[in-house]
């Protein structure tokens, strides 16, 4: 009798998964162990291994569905055999699903062994180095021309596919085809979230609908930054590493709690956390979305430690190796788009925070001389969004006006 | 082959007869009464014999019982390991070690509980009150003794030592911390050096060139005492123990050792139980009858032998007086044939098959521990009552022994969980010694004299000569002229070095490393080995646990086949099994041949690496030669020191300035990038290297792709920081020796690098090595050792095509999945 492949529960908080891709395909001969699918949460993506042997006989849920963990995710059998009974509620038989149908027709009108004992394919072997380059790049290694021994996707294959693109041979693979005839056939492309998109998505939708958020925003004279940022870089090494955004960071961490309902989670709609210490949330971009790593307890750790602890984290959310522990648990986020030239946003909430500070660019602003001429300043602008729920403007404007202080005399506050 | 030994025809060629002495076989009479007359013993003498011969007994006896039942005098114990037990052997025992101190070293076998008990009750019995508790104090930072002064009160320090005895063997057996060696050495390697008691064997007859090795060492320093080397009837069957005895009897100590014509200070004494196991040596699996016949076969003066009644303690004692009288005055190496009789079987699990109750029982008549005393009474020496009250003391003080090694909180056993590594640390010594005795070393001349060694000081240190121009061959200074040099260092610095082998003097060694060195070395420090390379490698093991450096040779790696246990079982395990207390500073010379076929040109690395407690070495560029000696001979663990015929001439290629003039070491364990690159990495070991470094010029020249290569001149140990912080670099690496590939070091090499660099590599790491064959004529190297064409061939089949290359061999997928499928 044909055996059922549940979708596995990733963790004990997990409830759903998506199905990555499909790296067998109905008719497909399976062993135990094979890996069936790769599936992802919101934080890590694994690979589902067969716990039945013999043919794949129908597949219930395609690439980028989500199924919800322990619901049956396909039948292996013998072929023949009656799935029916293991069909989830709601998933749609073999027949209905357009993308499967015709592998699953042809599946059906084979002779049994010869369907088995086909090769898969499309599965181009990809190197362990080239693997890691791909996804460090953000790239789909095996859209590469193979020119390793047998065909094998070598680092050299991805390096050319990061500068020349998907070359003219891969677009017609059969490993690209279902993407390829899909765009050739709209004008659009649907595509299903990963599980970073959808957790940035489910976030941000929840924050908005659920909190009071209000923006401020300030300029201050970023001066005095600049310059020691220049003395920095003139004293070499790993000091010169340390940038505008580690400074303000920093800045952040010593001034937030005066504040206390900033550095804050709100359990509801009565109840708030004040933490004692600033554990500052980082906003990161990756290939793969918006990642938020943590500095824990940032208000004891020097300019130093704070700059090479965002390097390590934000190389960690770029190569997928971040541990989950890191990507939760901040008090208080900055998020920075001065190098994109923004001169002033709206930065949302991070809930159940209470505050977050958006870095803008500097611009040169005009204002009087002393001697009563006009002189220009370089102007930074932050962006406060905090929820009034939990802070009051007056505290909360209290606050930055300090932290703008903190920034125009940095080094007095280094020294405290 | 001296000159100065003729060897004449119409002496060897003239007429005449072998002759032989007679042995005499048990031909001692005396009685109690008529030994009481003569004055060589006081009843006290008479009376301790038969005490210890009851220790002996009783520590045999409860071990038998807590094997056997679990439980002894009421103390519940579980001992899963070995108990080889020695009951009936005791007066054979009792009475060797009765004139014995702790200036004699005496080697035993896996049966060896009471010759260990015996010697250390002798020297506990000549030894002062003060040196007893400065032995005591001193053992391991005293542990064992705080342990036994758990055991209570007791009435002087001789009682106080025999229970420290007693208790530390009996710890030791039971594998626990307290024990003389943390329990790492257990039942068949229990020993204590400051009594002279040196290490049991496992491998029977495994003590025959250990001990000749030990007795090699005082002959050599001039140490006091004498060697006793303890094997049983059965170890007279194994090759290296008649390796030893040749070693021992060999005419050049009396020829050519100019201030040391002594014999060899040894008495190789069979305990003749006529058991191996369960075959029985007399009638059925040998043919000498009495074993004492057999070093007549040896030498002329058929080592004194004699067989003796070790059913009496007085007959034993009678021998051994004449044995040490001999020795002492130079007159060794002598044999004793001691018969007895075991009445327990082999082990505890022996059903006795082989042998009737009839034959036991005959035996059991005539057992010592009742007769001896039986006799002391005839002869007035004391009563029944006195004998009884030594076995209930014996029987009481086993008991408390027995009680505190069993209990986990006097004798606790080696934390493994809380402390993981506490094997680890005892595997190497990791010393350094400049040298082991401060005398003056004994050489024939001074160092800058020596003819030799000015030769190598003249020479360039660089291929390239101060004119820009390639320095010729002859002046070149090569690999050979590095080890040569460090060689000659070392022998003016520590006196006990001495070294060793097939053909190292007159010769210069095969190879010609020791070449001119005889000019300034007297024999006694550099002498020719018999063809026997048990012995050469024992023998060096026995010097080197005794307190010397050895640096022997075997003439090509495939020889060391016939020296596999004295490699695999000795050299390499008795640091580790003495928990630390044993050094072994041997340095074991191998040469990996070329030119003479299939039993001389093998590259066994992988052999000797395997086995844990070795260190492996094999330079291939001067500049490492010169260190890795350097370190190796001065350092306190064993060294397998490979070198490669095809390699004693080359100069240094890769070290800038070439070799220095000056001393320095290489830590074993570097590796030595001998070339920079960022395309591929090739590892190499020996030879190899050269043709590593061919591949990567052409890989340069024709394909624009630069090699790293990195030597791996340390097998063991060996850190991968330089390996694997190059293969994350380059991400492909190829490993190449001429090691046959199957089960080479070098796969185990590619399997670490597989798992550390993993996500790095670009393709699998590829080893290339010699053809599963044998070797064939030289003519066809290229056929069976790897090429410069084999390495590209590869690089592009299995790492990087490249470009317009056509491999010569298929090195595919196809090719390999074959020959694996057919073994070859």
């Amino acid at each position: 009798m044909a055996n059922a492949v549940i979708m596995p529960k990733a963790g004990i908080t997990v409830e759903s998964c998506i199905i990555g891709n499909w790296q067998k395909k109905v008719g497909d001969a399976v062993k135990l162990g094979d890996v069936l699918f790769t599936y992802e949460t919101d934080k890590a993506s694994f690979e589902c291994e067969s716990t039945a042997e013999g043919q794949l006989l129908e597949i219930f849920f395609q690439d980028g569905d989500e199924v919800p963990c322990l619901m049956n995710v396909c039948a292996v059998g013998d072929p023949g055999e009656d799935v029916a009974s293991l069909r989830p509620d709601g998933a749609p038989a073999a027949e209905e699903a357009p993308a499967a149908a015709p592998a699953a027709g042809t599946a059906a009108a084979a002779p049994a062994v010869s369907v088995a004992a086909a090769p898969a394919g499309s599965d181009a072997s990809v190197s362990p180095r080239a693997r890691k380059l791909a996804e460090i790049a953000g790239v789909d290694a095996v859209l590469a021309a193979g020119t390793g021994p047998n065909g094998r996707v070598i680092e050299r294959d991805v390096r050319r596919l990061m500068e020349e693109g998907v070359p003219a041979a891969a677009e017609t693979a059969p490993a690209a085809a279902p993407v390829a005839v899909a765009a050739a056939e709209a004008e659009y492309e649907d595509v299903k979230f990963s599980g970073i998109r959808r957790a940035i998505s489910k976030s941000m939708k929840g924050s908005l609908s659920s909190m009071a958020q209000l923006t401020h925003n300030f300029t201050f004279d970023a001066a005095a930054i600049l310059n020691y940022r220049k003395a920095l870089k003139a004293a070499g090494g790993e000091l010169a590493g340390i940038t505008l955004g580690d400074i303000i960071l920093y800045a952040v961490s010593r001034t937030v709690l005066s504040c206390p309902d900033l550095n804050a989670h709100m359990l509801d709609d009565n109840n708030i956390r004040l933490f004692k210490h600033v554990n500052l949330g980082v906003a990161v971009d990756t290939p793969r979305g918006l990642m938020v790593p943590t500095i824990f307890r940032a208000d004891e750790k020097s300019l130093l430690e704070i700059s090479r602890e965002v390097k390590e984290l934000a190389a960690a959310c770029r190569t997928g190796a971040i541990s989950p522990d890191k990507l939760s648990g901040a008090s208080f986020t900055v998020s920075n788009l001065g190098s994109f030239g923004v001169e002033s946003f709206t930065p949302v909430i991070n809930p159940p925070q209470t505050g977050i500070i958006g870095v803008c660019t500097t611009v040169d602003r005009p204002r009087k001389a002393a001697d009563g001429g006009i002189e220009l300043y370089p102007a930074m602008a932050l962006s406060l969004t905090y929820d009034h729920r939990a802070v009051d403007g007056a505290p909360a404007s209290r606050m930055m006006q300090e932290l703008c202080r903190n920034l125009e005399s940095f080094t007095t506050l280094l020294a405290k | 082959m001296p000159k100065s030994l003729f060897v004449d025809p119409a002496e060897v060629r003239a007429s005449g007869k072998v002759t032989f002495n007679e042995i005499p076989v048990n031909q001692y009479n005396k009685t109690v009464a008529e030994e009481l007359a003569s004055g060589k013993y006081t009843k006290e003498d008479l009376i301790r014999i038969f005490r210890d011969m009851t220790i002996l007994r009783e520590f045999e006896t409860m071990l038998n019982l807590i094997k056997t039942q679990g439980s002894y005098n009421g103390i519940d114990h579980t001992y899963p390991g070995p108990a080889h037990l020695s009951a009936g052997q005791e007066a054979a025992c009792v009475g060797q070690a009765y004139l014995l101190d702790e200036n004699d070293f005496a080697f035993g076998s896996h049966r060896s509980h009471s010759e260990i008990l015996a010697k250390a009750l002798s020297t506990i019995n000549k030894m002062t009150d003060e040196q007893l508790m400065g032995v005591m104090e001193g053992f391991l930072e005293g542990k064992c003794l705080r342990a036994t002064e758990k055991l209570g009160e007791c009435r002087d320090v001789k009682e106080l030592a025999i229970r420290f005895i007693l208790y530390g063997t009996l710890s030791e057996i039971f594998a626990r911390e307290t024990g003389f060696h943390m329990g790492m050495g257990g039942s068949m390697h229990a020993f204590f050096l400051p009594f002279g008691i040196y290490p049991n064997n496992a491998i029977v007859g495994g003590s025959g060139t250990i001990s000749t090795g030990s007795a090699l060492y005082k002959k050599i320093n001039n140490k006091k005492g004498i060697v006793v080397c303890n094997i049983g009837d059965a170890s007279m069957a194994r090759g290296p123990v008649w390796e030893a005895m040749n070693f021992a009897a060999m005419d050049q100590y009396k020829t050519l050792w100019e201030s040391h014509t002594d014999g060899m200070p040894i008495l190789y004494n069979i305990f003749n139980n006529s058991y191996g196991m369960g075959d029985q040596t007399r009638g059925e699996t040998m043919g000498q009858g009495n074993m004492s016949r057999i070093a007549s076969g040896i030498s002329p003066t058929q080592f004194h032998a004699e067989t003796v009644d070790g059913f009496n303690p007085l007959a034993v004692i009678n021998a051994m007086e004449r044995k040490l009288e001999l020795l002492r005055s130079g007159q060794g190496p002598v044999m004793m044939e001691t018969v007895t009789y075991r009445f327990s079987g082999h082990s505890v699990s022996d059903q006795n098959a082989y042998r009737t109750k009839e034959e036991v029982d005959a035996w059991r008549e005539v057992d010592p521990i009742a007769t001896y005393p039986a006799s002391l009474i005839e002869a007035g020496v004391m009563t029944r009552e006195e004998v009884d009250a030594i076995l209930a003391e014996t029987s009481e003080r086993m008991t408390m022994i027995c009680k505190a090694a069993a209990d986990p909180a006097i004798s606790p056993y080696c934390d493994f969980r809380k402390d993981p590594a506490v094997v680890e640390r005892l595997m190497f010594s990791n010393q350094k010694v400049e040298k082991f005795d401060d005398r003056e070393p004994e050489v024939l001349c001074p160092k800058e004299e020596a003819e030799g060694y000015k030769k190598i000081k003249s020479k360039s240190r660089s291929p390239i000569g101060p004119d820009g121009k390639p320095v010729s061959k002859m002046k070149l200074y090569n690999l050979r002229d590095a080890l040569s040099e460090v060689i000659y260092d070392r022998f003016y610095e520590d006196p006990t070095l001495v070294a060793y082998g097939e053909d190292c003097r007159d010769w210069g060694g095969a190879f010609a490393v020791y070449r001119g060195m005889m000019d300034a070395l007297p024999h006694c420090r550099l002498f020719n080995s018999p063809l026997a390379e048990g012995a050469i490698v024992g023998t060096a093991v026995g010097y080197a646990l005794s307190g010397g450096r050895a640096l022997v040779e075997l003439m090509y790696a495939d020889f060391i086949g016939c020296a596999g246990d004295e490699i695999f079982n000795q050299m390499s395990k008795w640091q580790a099994m003495s928990a630390g207390i044993l050094k072994m500073p041997l340095v074991l010379r191998v040469s990996v041949g070329s030119k003479y076929g299939a039993q001389h040109s093998q590259d066994w690395t992988a052999l000797c690496a395997h086995i844990p407690g070795l260190k492996v070495c094999f330079p291939a560029t001067p500049w490492e030669a010169k260190g890795l000696m350097e370190t190796a001979l001065k350092g306190t663990d064993p060294v397998v020191f490979f070198e490669s015929q095809r390699l004693y001439d080359v100069g240094e290629q890769f070290h800038e300035g070439g070799v220095p003039e000056e001393r320095y070491e290489i830590n074993i364990g570097d590796t030595n990038t001998v070339r920079q690159g960022k395309d591929i990495t090739i590892i190499t070991i020996g030879a190899a290297l050269y043709r590593a470094v061919d591949a990567a010029k052409t890989l340069s020249e024709k394909y624009g792709m630069e090699a790293e290569i990195i030597n791996i001149h340390s097998l063991v140990p060996l850190d991968y920081s330089k390996i694997v912080e190059s293969v994350k670099k380059t991400g492909k690496v190829v490993l190449v020796s001429d090691a046959c590939a199957r089960g080479s070091f070098l796969k185990d090499v590619a399997q670490n690098i597989t798992e550390l660099c993993f996500d790095d590599l670009d393709a699998p790491p590829v080893v290339v090595g010699a053809r599963n064959w044998i070797t064939p004529p030289f003519e066809f190297d290229p056929y069976f050792f790897p090429q410069a064409d084999w390495l590209l061939d590869a690089i592009h089949e299995k790492i990087l095509p490249l470009p317009g290359y056509v491999p010569a061999d298929g090195c595919t997928e196809t090719e390999q999945l074959r020959r694996a499928k057919l073994g070859v």
